[in-house]
């Protein structure tokens, strides 16, 4: 009785039979016929199950069973037709199972065994994630992919709401063919065997508090355990000052869960596992933000040795030392990227970028990252029209005449590109300041020169300097020290 | 105690113990402050439990009473030169993961690390007026190796006791220096009460 063919592929069949229990009987001769195999194909077998191949048309089977000593206790006809017949697809097997503790994901590899299949069929695969000693099932996903007539590996990633060490995680899959146009009742395959990741809570001298010394975004949800050894137990798991209510994993095994974390303080939320004995074991979570887009990215040189890019770091992240959030520079158009080292004390940020030979234009990105997440902004700049030059120096004015001056003062940085717009402030006690502007050819590291006239005999003047780009004005220099110089008399 | 003192080297040595006891009595104020900044900034509990810790000196000592002049000077050594590798430690990883928010920890912990080596060389300064002299710093207890495999909480309770054995530390310290400075034959020492005394 009961006689039932399933197909794994578009290939083959098995079929399998009951027998009834009356009598000890021998070989079992099953034959088959389909309207284009007149003669029938017989197959003699012991067990109640044949392999044979599909057929496009139905299928006329008569099965004989015979005694042990030969001789037949009865024959039995069975038509089958293609849609008594089931589509259950072979087990799948996992081939790796493997975590990542460091970012609590397990990564799956297993084998689509497509080449048994034609090109572009949809496969989907069922994965079920267990865990605990009583692997309690945790997720369940679908997960499709197209078949390919080649084995393919597939791969798929978990992560973790908790730790991996904190306790056993199981995976199995199994898989569905959506055979197009089989007439037949198509099936979920069995699952595959479980492959598994061990929790430290498996381990002879596993114990800890998971994860160790971690770092997460400001709101988020965060599983902590506490692994111990078998004879202890666990009094209390606090964080920050709070005791939290246990989750029990294993025998060996806590957590408690941590909702909508907030900001921690700078050396991090401790989060405390007080054993019995009072024994004690922790862990440091530091719960900060992503880093902000920086404002106000802004680049500009002073010497056309140095660039100097400044920017408003934005909110910041709650996070230091080795955890803080990190600066870098690159400029696309050379390739260069320099780290910049960033102090966290003072609100803007700094980052000195070398001037490049024979390169005027900058396509600057900045990149923002900390173990959160990141960010970049970028400024495209023409360096000469980015010049904001240093203070003049070493002001002197010198003369001997009644009605004008020689100034001559020097500026750190080389202006060879571009040329120099200087004002100069003339002041004296009873007439109104008056700035007079000179501009000239910016020199390399030079001594600059400009002559005043029409100044008043034997009056006391008192002269600054600034200075900026010519052509395209960026910003003043700041102004020189004052300088003071009576002119003669008349 | 050394064979007969010349007048002028006991004279240095009772000033030497006297200093030393001031010294002593400054440093364990100054750790008990260090401690209240360190346990808020941490996040810990003041009441934490810090189980037994390798590196560290141990204040208490068995059969206090029959040490040495020169044993207790030594054991002293020995100690405060652990505890100047132990805060060094401490003050770099300070450096390394705490923020603006730190610098009064980071401050009274270079602080208290100025007066550890202070109060090393003080006692050098005493063993030198013995015949052998203070042993070579290789010969002091093994600084501190980093503690690699600790975790940040683990490294967080191991400051807490280390900061706690050196207030022990201060403490026996003012004792000994006092039990130096005790007259040998025929003589008195007025010895100030520290502020150690007054606990």
């Amino acid at each position: 009785q009961n006689l039932k063919c399933i197909m794994h592929n578009l290939h083959k069949m098995i079929c399998t039979w009951d027998v009834s229990s009356k009598g000890r009987y021998g070989q079992t001769d099953f034959c088959y016929t389909t309207s284009h195999l007149p003669p029938p194909v017989c197959i003699k077998t012991r067990e109640k199950r044949v392999e044979i191949p599909v057929s496009e048309s139905s299928i006329t089977v008569s099965i004989t069973t015979n005694s042990i000593y030969g001789a037949a206790f009865g024959t039995k006809k069975f038509a089958i037709h293609k849609k008594d017949i089931s589509f259950v697809p072979l087990t799948p097997h996992i081939l790796s199972l493997t975590p990542d503790f460091s970012t609590s994901t397990l990564n799956l590899k297993w084998s689509d065994n497509g080449s048994v299949f034609p090109y572009g069929l949809d496969a989907f695969w069922q994965i079920e994630i267990l865990r605990k000693e009583t692997m309690e099932k945790v997720t369940q996903v679908t997960y499709h992919s197209k078949l390919t007539h080649e084995n393919t590996i597939l791969s798929w990633n978990w992560t973790s709401d908790m730790p991996l060490e904190c306790t056993s995680h199981y995976a199995k899959i199994r898989c569905y063919i959506n055979v197009t146009d089989f007439v037949g009742h198509k099936d979920w395959s069995d699952w595959s065997p479980v492959e598994k990741v061990l929790g430290k809570d498996t381990e002879p001298n596993g114990s800890g508090v998971f994860p160790q010394d971690t770092v997460v975004a400001v709101g988020s949800d965060v599983t902590i355990c506490c692994v111990h050894a078998e004879d202890q137990q666990i009094k209390r798991m606090t964080y920050g000052p709070e005791i939290y209510p246990l989750i029990h994993l294993s025998s060996r095994s806590s957590a408690i869960r941590v909702i909508n974390a907030s900001a921690s303080d700078t050396s991090g939320t401790n989060v405390v596992c007080t054993l019995s004995q009072d024994e004690m074991d922790g862990t440091v979570l530091f719960v900060g933000y992503a880093p902000d887009t920086p404002q106000n990215l802004s680049c500009e040189t002073s010497n056309f040795l140095i660039i100097k890019c400044t920017w408003k770091p934005g909110r910041p992240s709650g996070l230091y030392g080795k955890r803080r959030t990190k600066y870098s520079l690159l400029e696309r158009i050379s390739g260069k990227n320099v780290s910049c080292e960033v102090n966290e004390m003072n609100r803007e940020r700094v980052c000195g970028f070398p001037v490049l030979a024979d390169q005027k234009t900058y396509s600057f990105t900045l990149g923002v990252s900390n173990p959160i997440g990141q960010t970049e902004s970028s400024l495209l700049v023409d360096l000469t029209q980015r010049v904001h030059p240093k203070t003049p120096e070493k002001l002197t004015v010198s003369g001997n005449s009644s009605t004008n001056v020689h100034l001559h003062w020097y500026i750190n940085g080389s202006f060879t590109e571009i040329r120099l717009l200087c004002q100069i402030e003339i002041s004296s006690g009873h007439s109104e300041q008056k700035l007079h502007n000179v501009s000239m050819p910016g020199g390399k590291f030079s001594t600059y020169t400009a002559q005043l006239n029409a100044l008043h005999p034997y009056t006391k003047y008192q002269f600054r300097v600034r200075c900026s780009a010519a052509d395209h004005f960026w910003r003043w220099s700041d102004w020189s020290r004052v300088e003071e110089h009576t002119t003669l008399e008349a | 105690m050394a064979a007969a003192e010349t007048p002028s080297a006991a004279l240095r040595r009772r000033d030497l113990c006297s200093r030393g006891i001031r010294l002593a009595g400054k440093m364990r104020s100054d750790v008990a402050d260090l401690l209240d900044v360190y346990v808020e900034r941490q996040g810990l509990d003041a009441s934490a439990n810090v189980a037994a810790l390798d590196g560290v000196p141990a204040a208490a000592a068995e059969r206090w009473g029959e040490q040495t002049e020169s044993q207790r000077l030594l054991d002293n050594l020995a100690a405060y030169r652990a505890f100047r590798a132990l805060l060094t430690e401490m003050l770099e990883e300070q450096r390394d993961q705490a923020g603006p928010a730190d610098t009064a920890l980071r401050e009274a912990l270079a602080a208290v690390l100025l007066q550890v080596s202070a109060f090393a060389y003080h006692l050098e300064e005493l063993l030198r007026l013995e015949s052998r002299g203070p042993p070579g710093e290789e010969g002091a207890r093994p600084p501190a190796g980093p503690r690699l495999g600790l975790g940040l909480f683990e490294r967080k309770l191991r400051g807490l006791g280390v900061l706690r054995e050196l207030a022990q530390w201060a403490v026996r310290s003012a004792r000994d220096l006092r039990q130096l400075s005790k007259p040998g034959p025929g003589g008195t020492a007025a010895v100030p009460a520290g502020p150690a005394e007054s606990q």
